[in-house]
Order: C-alpha cells, then structure tokens, then sequence
C-alpha cells in the first residue's frame, strides 16, 4: 500500500468516523483535526488505536504528538517512517 | 406522597369543567394510586391523587379549613409531629393527625414565613378563597415537581406533572426549541423553562402567587448559600444525619433503602438498620455488564446489616425496554439511560410492597464527592505545581486515555487548560463542552432557528451576586446542586421514576440542616487532595467495614449504546434513527444521525460524546411520540368516585343571597 492508498484510506475512516457531524466542512488533509475541532481527546486515543490496528505499526507513548497524529498527512508521514524504520 | 393539580379562572364567575379536573387526576394516578380527590370552588378547581403513607384513614385532600382555606400538597414535612404540638401549644385544634392538616394550619397562623420551618420535600398549592389567592411552594431543592402554565384569558393551570396541565385540554404539548436546548447543555431544563411551550416550573426553593388572573410575586423563599465556612466544625455530623434519617422514617406504612453499594446509600441503610431493626429491607441494581455492576459490594452491605435484601439484576434489553417509560415520566429527552434501572428498581419496590424508600442522593454535592470536585483542585494545583497536578490526574482518571495517551498534550489541554482561570463556569466548562457534541446532530433548519448559547448565557446572567466572592470548590458546588441534583438527578433519576411506580424517595442528606452543616464545614473536611467526602467518611469508618467507608466513588451508570444494538432489541430504536422517524419531531439531522447509527451500529462509538447524542435522539423521538401528538384525549376522566368531594359554588352562592 503507497502514501496515496493510506491518505485516502484514512481520509474514508475519518470522514466516516469524525466527520459525519460536519457535512459542510472541506478538510484538507493538512489541517489540524484537533483545532479543527474535528477530533477531541477520545478520538484522539481511537484514531491512535485505528493506526495501530490498521497499518500493524507500534506507536509509544513519546509519539502520540500533534506532529504525528495531527493532520491526515502526519500521520501519512508517520506510518511512512514507522514502516521503513521496521 | 401524592399529585396534585388544579386551575384558577381570573373572574370567580367563570366555569371549571369538573370533567377537565376529572382528567388531570388520571394523567397523574400513578403519583397517587391509593385514591383521589376534588375541591370545586367558584373560578377554581383542586385535585388530589392520594398515595397513603401517613394517616392513613383520614389525610384526604383537598384539605380546607372553616376559613375558606384550602390545601393541595404533594410531599411529606418531617418535623410535622414538633409543629403540631408547638401549634397545639399556641392554642391550634386538629382535626386530623396528617402533616397536610400541619401545613395548612402553619400557614394559616404564619403566612409563607411559615415555610422556613418547614423540614421536608414538597411542592403545594394553597388557596385563600376570599382574596381568590393561589401560592404555590416548591421545596428548597426541588425534590418534588411543580408546573404551572398561565393562559392568555388569565388562568393559572398547575400540576405536579406537566401531563396534567395537557390533560385539562386548555394548553397543547408542543416542542420547546430553547427548553430542549437546555437538555442538551445541561442535561436538563432549567426552572422556569420546560420543554414545552407555554409550560413553566417552580424553581426549587421558590414560591409564586397568583391573584386576579395574573402572578403577582415569584420569588426565592431559601436559597443555597456558600462562603460560610468556617475553621471548625459545626457540630456533630454523626448526630446529625441520625437525626435526618430518624425524622424520614417517619411513615405509617413500611421505609425501605436503596443500596448502590457506595458510602452515601450504605451509610443512610446502616443507620436506618439500627432504627428499624432486621425489618428493613434494601434495594440494588445489578448490571450484567462487570464494567457497571457493584453487585459484590451491594451484598457485603447487606449481608452486614442483615437486610431482607432484593437485587434487581438489570441486561441489556432491559434498558431498551424501559426507556419509553422512563422518557415518559421524565417529560423531557435524556442524555443518559441512568434513570431506566431506577425506574425499574421501583417498579420492583412496589411489587415487593414497599412505597417509601431512602436514598443516598446529594452527598456527593454537599461534601463534594464527585470527580469535578476534583479536577477544580487539580487545576487549582496546576497552577502552582503542573507536574503535581498531571500525577494527581493520572491517579483520578487511569482508566481514561490509555495506550500512553494520558501525558499527551491533548489530554492535558482538555482536562487542565478548560476555560479561563476566572470563567465562573469552569469547572463546568468539560462537561458543558461534553454534552454540547449532541447539539452538533440538530437539523439545519432547528440549527439556524436557536441560540445554542442562551441556555449557557442565562445561567451566567443568574448566578448569585456573592458567586464571585466564593471559592472554586464552592462555585462547582452551587452549581452542581442548581444544575444537575435539582433539574436532572431529582428529577429524572429521582422523583419522576419513583413515581412512575407509586413509590416515594426520600433524601436524609437533603435536610437542609445537612446542608448547612456542609456549607458551613471547613473545606479541608470535605476534600484534601484527591482524599474526598472526609468528615463523612469518618462516620462511615464507625459503622461499615473499611472496604466501603474507603472505597473511592465509583459514578453511578448504566449501558449506553449496547441496549440499542442487540438483536432483540425494540423496533423503534431503528425506527426513530431512521429519516422518517426523524422527522416525526423534526429536531435532528438524518445525515449526521445516519453517521452516528452507522459507527454504533459498527461498535466503533463508544465515548460518553457520542453515547449521549445517541440517548439524547432516541428519547426525543419517544418524548415527542409520547406528548406532542397528545391531546386530552390521551388522558381519560378519572372514573372512580372521589374520596373527598368539596363543593363550595353553592355555599358561596347561599352566602351571598344571605
């Protein structure tokens, strides 16, 4: 599976997930979920979990940072390094 | 224990359908299924559903006196045997021995200075028939319901139910966008709003008159009070609650206890036990689901005490199945299932005989035993010692954001960085923020039509003027009580339930001398650290083993989302999640509801946001099924003969040919 098939698989999880309360809204896969206000705290853990089950990648507790999980491209970009660093 | 209902017409000449009366009675027989009566007076008309608890062969209302005086009174005064003999003393007779007789004579000797002596839950409507003067009294917490509408044409309907006011076929049930909002900011609608257009509630505490066709006074007659504490205690809190739980024993028919399993309901069991004897019999829920059962700790109090003991074991499908009902009864939307087992538990407490039943309600919010307690003296902390504080939270919430996310900046921004150091409602601002998620499923058109503020806005706008002089733990404290314990947890989780089924809670640590004595404790004996709930824990300590006066407080819930998704479960849950079921009250947007049911549907909702969004629409599609397509008719005349008949037309007609 390549970057591309990742960003659209996870934009579909969170479109599906976190989304459906704001139809109206037009998120670019670089904005902030969380100051967006697209994802709280809880969704934040289960959107941690989802990566984790999803792509097989172990994510420890230093890493759960806005800069990884932040935005559908940093989290692109995480299971990118995560899966070459393995 | 009873319902009470009537309507007041502006001019004296204008007609009361006695059938009208009949009809408000039945909206409300399950209040009072032991009988009921009727007072018709020029322009005026009283009800009364009886549940007998004390006087049983006399007690019948309405009650009134050769003065033209008249009592409708829903509730119990405490202390009425200490009244009645210091009114005996003053020169009073009786003509019966029930607290009704008590009330209406101490009003009638002390006017509505009167109440201040008053310990006890009630909500009464007095009527002075020379002046055509109705008051109407709620008592100091709200513990028992009152609502009034006041039409056009002058006339003032009230019931202790809003079903009564529908019944009387004067006033429609329809929606009330800003009442509902209400709900789903702060799990309840906020006296004097309802969810219905037209229809008010007495705040607690609160009293209202009405003369000639319009209110001419609403005004708080006890208000709860903070900024008194002072650096020893007040007194013996151990004598104290005795002496509560003593006076709410008072009853001529058999007073059981509710047991969750907790501090606050074993201790009220333990010592009604020592009072009682081996007689008393307690009441618990159990879940199925570990995650919510305290089944263990339930059976170790009672084993203890040595109770008849009764454990209601509470499934999934249960919840679903008791939640028309409990909606029903509530007269509003719920965001949480909590009341369903506790209507159940009721439903059970009847079947076992029993109609007056203890609880441990309101501890929490007096000695400030709940987790927001907490978190307001975490963030207190964390502005002196943040890395203190996040420790203290990790210890308060394990449970909360594993996998590591406990130290992860969103965690602690959420938790610790809520609101402005000086915004009166922080330590309400998480829970507010919480709840508002369901407001995001309204439908465009209800969207665009509210001001998803105002509720926030207003109870900025009323609280006390001494608020700002109170300390943060006091401020969280008024508003828990004036929040959630009166408009939601009295009522919804409390009396309506209780009700449902004809039986009665009563509340020892809702005496407001307890009160008092709380307000007035130094604040290190009610929490020190994350140590909470401290003088009281220390009577506990004397009376329960170690392992419930210490154990932490576990919240009192119930499944959420599960109940709804089961095989089995009620064909209306699909039914109202659907577009078409939508629309029926047309509060809630099919696409984002679509969204919610699929990830429920899927078990990937499981946070306390999306569960109380799913609570929240499905019981307003029962509430708006249950009373919007309601008319009268719903409510047929009560056919029974009444056990007390008064009618004063004619008399007063005599009267004035004479």
């Amino acid at each position: 599976m390549n970057d591309t098939d990742v960003k659209a698989e996870l934009r579909k999880y969170v479109e599906e997930n976190f989304l459906y309360l704001r139809p109206e809204l037009d998120l670019h896969d670089d904005e902030d979920l969380l100051q967006k206000g697209i994802l709280d705290s809880l969704g934040f853990v289960e959107l941690v979990d989802e990566v984790q089950t999803r792509y097989g990648v172990t994510v420890n507790d230093l890493e759960i940072t806005e800069e990884n999980f932040g935005s559908i491209n940093a989290i692109v970009g995480f299971v990118d390094r995560k899966r070459a660093a393995a | 224990m009873c319902g009470i209902a009537g309507m007041v017409r502006a001019e004296p000449t204008a007609a009361i359908e006695e059938g009208a009366l009949l009809r408000m009675a039945r909206a409300i027989v399950h209040r009072g299924p032991d009988g009921f009566g009727l007072a018709l007076d020029r322009g005026a008309g009283f009800v009364s559903t009886r549940l007998a608890i004390i006087d049983l062969p006399h007690g019948w209302q309405p009650l009134q006196t050769s003065s033209g005086n008249l009592l409708v009174y829903n509730g119990e005064v405490y202390n009425y045997p200490e009244l009645r003999d210091e009114l005996t003393r003053a020169g009073q007779t009786f003509e019966n021995d029930s607290d009704t007789e008590v009330v209406l004579r101490l009003l009638e000797r002390e006017g509505l200075d009167g109440l201040q002596k008053l310990n006890g839950q009630f909500a009464l409507a007095w009527w002075q028939a020379h002046e055509r003067r109705l008051t109407l009294v709620r008592d100091r917490f709200g513990v028992r319901p009152l609502h009034y509408s006041l039409l056009d044409d002058g006339t003032l309907l009230f019931g202790s139910e809003a079903k009564a006011l529908f019944a009387s076929g004067e006033i429609d049930a329809e929606p009330d966008l800003q009442g509902l909002d209400d709900v789903f900011t702060l799990w309840g609608s906020r006296p004097p709003q309802t969810p219905f257009k037209g229809v008010n509630q007495l705040a607690p505490g609160a009293l209202l008159r009405w003369e000639g066709g319009e209110i001419t006074a609403r005004r708080s007659w006890w208000t709860a009070e903070y900024g008194k504490a002072s650096t020893e205690a007040p007194g013996d809190l151990e004598e104290l609650i005795r002496d509560s739980v003593r006076l709410r024993l008072r009853a001529d028919v058999p007073v059981g206890s509710y047991l969750s399993g907790g501090l606050d309901s074993s201790l009220i069991s333990a010592i009604a036990r020592e009072q009682v004897g081996s007689r008393l019999q307690t009441f618990s829920v159990a879940f199925r689901d570990p995650v919510f059962d305290e089944r263990s700790q339930q059976e170790t109090v009672a084993k203890m005490l040595g109770t008849t003991h009764h454990v209601l074991d509470i499934g999934p499908t249960d919840i679903a199945a008791g939640l028309p009902l409990a909606v029903r009864h509530a007269e509003a939307p719920i965001v949480r299932t909590a009341p369903v087992p506790l209507s159940l538990l009721a439903q059970e407490v009847r079947r076992q005989g029993i109609t007056v039943v203890l609880t441990g309600e309101g501890a929490d919010e007096l000695f400030w035993g709940y987790d927001l307690f907490k978190e307001v003296a975490i963030r207190e902390l964390h502005e002196t010692d943040p890395e203190r504080a996040l420790g203290m939270l990790e210890g308060l919430y394990p449970y909360l954001g594993a996998d590591g996310a406990r130290r992860g900046p969103a965690w602690e921004r959420f938790l610790l960085e809520t609101g402005a150091r000086d915004d009166p409602l922080r330590s309400h601002l998480t829970r507010l923020e919480a709840t508002a998620t369901v407001k995001a499923f309204y439908h465009p058109e209800v969207a665009a039509e509210l001001d998803r503020e105002a509720s926030e806005r207003r109870l900025r706008a009323e609280l006390p003027d001494a608020f700002g002089s109170w300390s943060a733990l006091e401020r969280a404290a008024w508003l828990e009580v004036k929040t959630l314990l009166s408009p939601y947890l009295l009522a919804a989780q409390g009396d309506r339930v209780g009700m449902a089924h004809g039986v009665e809670g009563r509340f020892p640590f809702l005496d407001h001398r307890v009160f008092e004595y709380a307000a007035k404790l130094p604040p290190e004996r009610k929490l020190a650290g994350t140590k909470d709930k401290i003088a009281l824990r220390e009577v506990a300590a004397r009376l329960l083993p170690e392992e419930i006066a210490a154990r932490p407080k576990q919240p009192y819930r119930s499944p959420e989302i599960a109940p709804f998704f089961q095989p089995d479960s009620p064909e209306w849950v699909e039914e109202l999640l659907s577009p078409g079921g939508l629309a029926e009250a047309g509060i809630w947007d099919p696409q984002r509801v679509e969204g919610l049911a699929r990830r429920c549907r899927g078990g990937r909702a499981t946070g306390i946001r999306e569960s109380m969004a799913l609570v929240g629409i499905l019981s307003t599609g029962l509430w708006h099924r249950a009373f919007a397509a309601d008319g009268a008719s719903a409510y047929p005349a009560e056919t029974v003969e009444p056990r007390v008949r008064i009618d004063r037309r004619a008399d007063i007609a005599k009267e004035e040919v004479a």
